[in-house]
């Protein structure tokens, strides 16, 4: 009950629905679950290995026996690795993206896992609506493409950014700017957000409705007639919970796509 | 101005600014997609590509919404 938050502070009797008073609260949960020595483990770091131990599992169970005709389950597992490989890495990169599939394999299952604890019962928190997470994934994908830009074409990678042969003299400086900045700041910047502010957004708008739901309808003594209020908000919170389903694949499949897309014009830099 | 009026005021300019960080994107996303399907509905042989660019373009025009998302909670 710890996530309905909101339930100590609602005034059902004035309010239509139950906004937190602090959104804060939503997203700092510092109490310490255990601790192993000095470290203590939070809800979010509990989760962030159990994730990794998750995605171990299904990779563990899913390729165990390597059989003519896979199992169901292996077949799932086959079908989703693949996608990353043939869909993802080789569609975007080309044929040199065989070096890059056991790292968008990694983050896609991690991402997809982390996002799909939105929506498991009895978690219902995205790890990846902690900044950090997201800001870890996005500067992994950064180190990788700018040291595969340096590696392959040297310094040109830097002096074509800055001072592009292909566009006009008198442009040249004012497009070089930009590029800089977009490259080198602005895309693991918004490669980061993009995951993050997309779960808290999901994340703000479950606990809102099914929080108001539940709060009006447990509130039906009080309140009497009024409490009829929760229903459409139940019913709005659990469409929008299907809604969110969509949303988490559809983020860790974004994510890794514009890794693979950031990686591909590092690989293939022409200017 | 009391403390209080100010926090509102805050809150509601916050709000105001976020209301105004999703126009473009709509309208940007909106042109992304109608454009992709008529694309898809011209050459169906084409849709798995069309769909990965689509999604791309999607991709970079939400990020300024979701930049005003974010920046709504930091105000």
């Amino acid at each position: 009950m710890d996530q309905l938050i909101l339930a100590t502070e609602c005034d059902v009797v004035n309010e239509v629905i139950c906004a937190p008073d602090d959104v804060k609260e939503l997203f700092e949960f510092t109490e310490v679950i255990f601790s192993i020595g000095p470290i203590g483990v939070t809800k979010t770091i509990f989760l962030f290995f159990l994730a990794a131990f998750v995605v171990v599992g299904l990779l563990y169970f899913g390729l165990r026996k390597r059989r003519m005709v896979p199992s169901k389950f292996g077949v799932v597992i086959e079908s989703l690795l693949d996608f990353v490989k043939n869909d993802i890495a080789k569609d975007i990169i080309g044929p040199e993206g065989a070096r890059y599939v056991p790292y968008l394999t990694a983050i896609f299952l991690f991402i997809l896992v982390g996002n799909l604890f939105e929506v498991t019962p009895l978690i219902n928190f995205p790890i990846t609506a902690r900044m950090a997470i997201p800001a870890f994934l996005a500067i992994v994908t950064y180190v990788i493409f700018v040291f595969v830009g340096f590696g392959r074409n040297k310094f040109r990678f830097l002096f074509d950014t800055v001072w592009p042969k292909h566009v006009p003299i008198g442009l040249r400086w004012l497009v070089g700017i930009i590029e800089l900045v977009s490259i080198f700041l602005l895309r693991p910047f918004t490669l980061a957000v993009r995951l993050f502010a997309n779960m808290v957004a999901g994340h703000l708008m479950l606990t809102l409705l099914l929080g108001s739901g539940v709060i009006f309808l447990t509130s039906f003594p009080e309140i009497g007639a009024k409490a009829l209020v929760g229903i459409p908000w139940f019913v709005l919170g659990l469409a929008i919970y299907l809604f969110e389903i969509v949303v988490s694949v559809l983020q860790a499949y974004i994510f890794t796509l514009l890794s693979a897309v950031y990686i591909q014009s590092s690989v293939h830099f022409e200017h | 101005m009391l403390e209080g009026d100010i926090e509102a005021l805050k809150g509601a300019i916050a709000i105001i600014g976020y209301g105004l960080a999703a126009i473009g994107p709509g309208i940007g996303i909106g042109i992304v997609v109608g454009n992709a399907i008529t694309a898809m509905a011209r050459q169906p042989e084409m849709a798995g590509t069309i769909r990965t660019t689509m999604f791309l373009g999607i991709a970079f025009t939400e990020a300024l919404a979701l930049i005003g998302f974010v920046l709504f909670f930091i105000a």
